[in-house]
């Protein structure tokens, strides 16, 4: 049995199992025997990935099937700084599971998205988790936070995702609500009015929000980046994830 | 009753044809394509779980309807018109017909029952896979489903009604057979309720909230359970509750017309038969309305419902005035009916106001739901509470309508209000067609996710499940206002019966016997819901215990490698249903016997405007508050006010689950509560008359 590695990002890890992603993802939501469940996100990393911050080899010489023959599920190698010490191109597929261990697999894309304007909320992911709305794109974002810092907070890397805003994004005021499932939806808006009247980039909504979110609510996918290069994982439309990814997309519509 | 002979054998002949109808749709209906080995696997343990159900719940009732009927065949075997005088006369032909009548009440509220959810738990499968062909299809397969439950209940009843008093001539025979009726209908009804919730609840609790897998999702355990709970509940449960109402109504009037006219022989027979042909034509109706309900390729399933309903409560008014024209009868009876009919329908689509994502209550619902589950219990609640008033009112408008307008006619206002009751459930064949086909369409998408069907068949089913929720509620408003009108007649009748004995009746509020008895009937409504809500979270605890457990000591259900074991499930809430029933049964058929007995006949009598009153109150607030706080719901999932998992969602699930036992365990269970205790004080009442502690 192959052992594959994982970068998780809820929580930030590096694991070694003998599960393929899809059997992994199911795994790492629902829990086996253990109470561990929930919500998660990770990368599958190239197998032969070595680096000096990681003892990966004494993990993946752990990771042996059980007595009776069934493939060891996981072997946590690091849960410090995994992210920073990553580089991205060793990292293959993201995969976002459901809180009931439904798997999709999305590839990485060149092309970020175009910012059409208007005002953004991202959810970061790892290694922090605040919920931040900002003036910038997907790319100067990343770039604010992680290439050049006009502030005194920075990170080696980020992993975020921008989330809808519908029509708060035009009209943060008075915009509907819609299908927006944000909690205190009041301070939302007034942070995101603040930043049109404040000169600000990027303002703090909440500071202890989990790093779980609803996967309904991506705007456009997730991102992945560090001081070298940042990586865009589209999420495919609605009709495309309805008609191929159905099972996936009724979980995340629950 | 010569003169009116012809009539009887007329609605035997129209029952007959009803149940024919019914019997060729069954056929019909089963010889459409099953559908895949996945669906039709899925399918049968649905099936399996709800014949299971229906046959314990039989066998129970049959033990319950043994005992009765010996209670019933020793009682009345006394010549009751000699009790008290000190003589024994004893005539056990009489015992023995009621006792009879009382068991066949029974065995034909089973048969509609039996057949309706035989042909639902068929049709299931065969709409969900008409749903890949298209939605006219489907839409054909389970409305034609629904209309075998709808005319087995109105012909069965006719067939069973007239052939009693065509032997016996007696319409308190008849009402024996009521008895039966409704001691069924409340026990398959409240039976059915407790089941579909236990189920519902404890499938949504683990599945949604806590482990968050999506509705109908086969890894749940209780997903079968919470299915079968559908067709028990809704399918069977309702066609019991209708057959029941409409039964209990046509007795109450067949009793007012003997005692009313008791002076002229030929007057008597007329209109102690008038509601028997009212029944018929109703059936006629019925039977034609039915082939109206068509939707084309893009026709919506709600407007074909509507348009049924619509259509055959017009030709039942026109036959109904023919019928009293060229029959002589008094124009009053002809106002009475039409004012139940037009009733009936408006209060049935006022219900639909309520608990419709359409209308104001059900928006304003959902959009205080983000201030949490309190807000949306009370704003729920309190909208619920308004809903009583239109009904209330249509119920009041009813009475006096019918009774003036009978009266003015020359004839007793009382026998109108009866009329009026026969009127509006003189085309349950339709309605209940309608209300059937509800459940059928709601197992037909669970069916279709289980079985992992295409896009389209989901869309399909999607787009009939929510026309049978509107249907469902239209039914439920019917179904109260209904057995409203028909318990003010058989307390009419009551008070006949007692009056007919030499007992004059005095319900006044300064008797404190009659202000004792209110009280105590209006408390029992009140008692029963708690009873059988209690029973519902009871057994709502022990199957999330029974659903936890599996998901713990199997892990591979959630994986998706491991079947769950659905009939633990299934078991648990069969066995948790029929044990919940004995004290509401007890409350139901002894306690108005115990306070006639000890308290008297007018205690009895306020006992029965009591529980009236508290029960219709109670049913309306129910049955609307849960369907307004499920459709609340189900518009924040449609992507308004946050949408799923939003903060209004979570409180609009709360909302929910405290409005499931309201609208599909207490309310709709209540009225057959205030029918059963009123047919049996009817039923009683000679002998109570004759002896009381009081």
């Amino acid at each position: 049995m192959d052992v594959h590695l994982y970068l998780s990002v809820i929580p930030e890890a590096l694991i070694a199992s003998m599960l393929t992603p899809e059997e992994f993802g199911v795994y790492y939501a629902v829990g086996a025997t253990k109470k561990a469940r929930g919500q998660a996100i990770f990368f599958e990393i190239a197998p032969d990935f070595r680096h000096d911050f990681f003892r990966i080899e004494e993990g993946i010489r752990r990771c042996v099937p059980h007595e009776d023959g069934s493939p060891k599920r996981s072997i946590y190698i690091s849960v410090y700084r995994v992210l920073e010490c990553i580089p991205l191109d060793v990292i293959q597929r993201l995969y976002l599971v459901t809180q009931d261990g439904r798997v999709l697999g999305l590839e990485s894309s060149e092309e970020c998205p175009e910012d059409a304007g208007g005002l953004h909320l991202y959810q970061e992911i790892a290694p922090v988790h605040p919920l931040v709305v900002s003036t910038l794109g997907p790319r100067e974002f990343y770039d604010l936070i992680v290439k050049s810092p006009t502030s005194l907070l920075s990170l080696p890397a980020i992993c975020f995702v921008e989330l809808r805003l519908g029509e708060l994004a035009e009209n943060p005021g008075r915009g509907a609500i819609r299908d927006l499932p944000y909690s205190n939806i009041g301070h939302l808006r007034q942070c995101l009015v603040d930043l049109r009247t404040k000169t600000v980039h990027a303002k703090m909504v909440n500071r202890i929000q989990p790093a779980s979110f609803p996967y309904r609510t991506i705007k456009s996918g997730i991102f992945v980046g560090n001081e070298e290069r940042l990586l865009y994982f589209p999420l495919p439309s609605q009709e495309e994830l309805r008609a191929k990814h159905y099972r996936w997309w009724r979980s995340v519509n629950l | 009753m010569a003169g009116s002979q012809p009539w009887i054998f007329v609605a035997i002949f129209a029952g007959a044809a009803s149940v024919g109808v019914a019997a060729w749709l069954y056929r019909w209906v089963h010889r459409q394509d099953a559908g895949s080995p996945e669906a039709q696997e899925v399918a049968s343990w649905i099936r399996e779980g709800a014949t299971t159900y229906l046959r314990r719940l039989y066998l129970a009732l049959t033990l319950v309807a043994i005992g009765l009927g010996v209670i019933i065949a020793i009682v009345f075997s006394f010549d009751i018109e000699h009790l008290g005088t000190g003589a024994v006369h004893l005539d056990p032909l009489r015992g023995g017909g009621m006792a009879l009548a009382f068991v066949a009440g029974g065995i034909c509220s089973a048969i509609a029952g039996y057949m309706g959810m035989s042909v639902a738990v068929a049709a299931n499968v065969r709409s969900a896979t008409a749903a890949g062909e298209s939605i006219n299809r489907a839409f054909k397969v389970a409305f034609y489903a629904g209309s075998v439950m709808g005319l087995a209940v109105v012909g069965l009843a006719v067939i069973g009604m007239s052939t009693i008093y065509l032997i016996t001539g007696d319409p308190e025979i008849v009402l024996g057979f009521s008895f039966g009726a409704s001691t069924l209908a409340l026990l398959a009804k409240a039976g059915g309720g407790i089941y579909t919730k236990t189920a519902d609840i404890a499938a949504d609790l683990v599945g949604k909230i806590e482990v968050g897998i999506p509705e109908d999702d086969p890894r749940n355990p209780a997903v079968v359970a919470d299915n079968v709970g559908d067709n028990v509940g809704d399918v069977a449960g309702m066609g019991a509750d209708i057959f029941d109402s409409y039964v209990a109504s046509t007795v109450a009037v067949m009793l007012l017309g003997v005692s009313i006219f008791a002076g002229d022989a030929a007057l008597q027979t007329k209109y102690t038969t008038f509601p028997l042909i009212l029944c018929t034509l109703g059936i006629v109706a019925s039977l034609i309305g039915i082939q109206f309900v068509r939707v084309g390729e893009n026709g919506k399933p709600g407007q074909a419902l509507n348009r049924g309903t619509i259509v055959t409560c017009m030709i039942f008014a026109v036959l109904a005035t023919a019928i009293v024209l060229l029959g002589g009868y008094n124009l009053g009876v002809l106002w009475a009916t039409l004012a139940g009919l037009v009733t009936g329908v408006v209060v049935g689509f006022t219900s639909d106001y309520f608990t419709s994502s359409d209308h104001h209550p059900v928006v304003e619902t959902a959009r205080v739901s983000g201030s949490g589950a309190a807000i949306n219990i009370i704003t729920g609640f309190s909208y619920g509470l308004i809903s009583i008033v239109p009904s209330i009112i249509g119920i009041a408008l009813a009475t006096l309508l019918s009774y003036y307008l009978t009266e003015r006619s020359g004839m007793s206002g009382i026998y109108g209000v009866g009329i009026s009751a026969v009127g509006m459930l003189a085309v349950s064949g339709m309605i209940v067609s309608s209300d059937a086909y509800g459940p059928i369409v709601d197992n037909a998408r669970g069916i279709a996710e289980m079985a992992g069907m295409s896009q389209k068949v989901i869309d399909t089913a999607d787009v009939l499940d929510a026309a049978g929720n509107t249907a469902k509620a239209i039914t439920k408003g019917f179904a109260i206002s209904a057995a409203a009108l028909t318990v003010l007649a058989l307390f009419a009748a009551y008070a006949e019966v007692i009056g007919a004995r030499g007992v004059e009746l005095s319900i006044s509020l300064r008797n404190p016997m009659v202000v004792v008895g209110a009280f105590l009937g209006a408390m029992t409504p009140p008692l029963f819901s708690a009873l059988t809500m209690l029973s519902v979270t009871d057994n709502a605890f022990k199957m999330i215990q029974e659903i936890r457990r599996q998901f713990h000591e199997h892990p591979g259900i959630l994986a998706g490698t491991e079947k769950p074991d659905y009939a633990a499930c299934v078991d648990l809430a069969a066995q948790g249903a029929l044990a919940s029933l004995v004290i509401p049964a007890f409350l139901a058929v002894v306690f108005p016997v115990l306070v006639g007995f000890i308290l008297g006949p007018e205690a009895l009598g306020g006992f029965l405007g009591g529980s009236i009153f508290t029960g219709v109150v109670f049913a309306l607030l129910m049955s609307n508050a849960g369907g307004l706080w499920d459709n609340a719901k189900k518009f924040i999932e449609s992507g308004e006010f946050g949408g799923p998992r939003s903060d209004a969602h979570k409180a609009s699930v709360v909302g929910d689950t405290v409005g499931d036992p309201f609208k599909d365990t207490a309310g709709p269970s209540i009225n057959t509560l205030i029918t059963v205790m009123s047919l049996v004080s009817s039923l009683f009442a000679p002998i109570i008359a004759a002896f009381h502690l009081f």
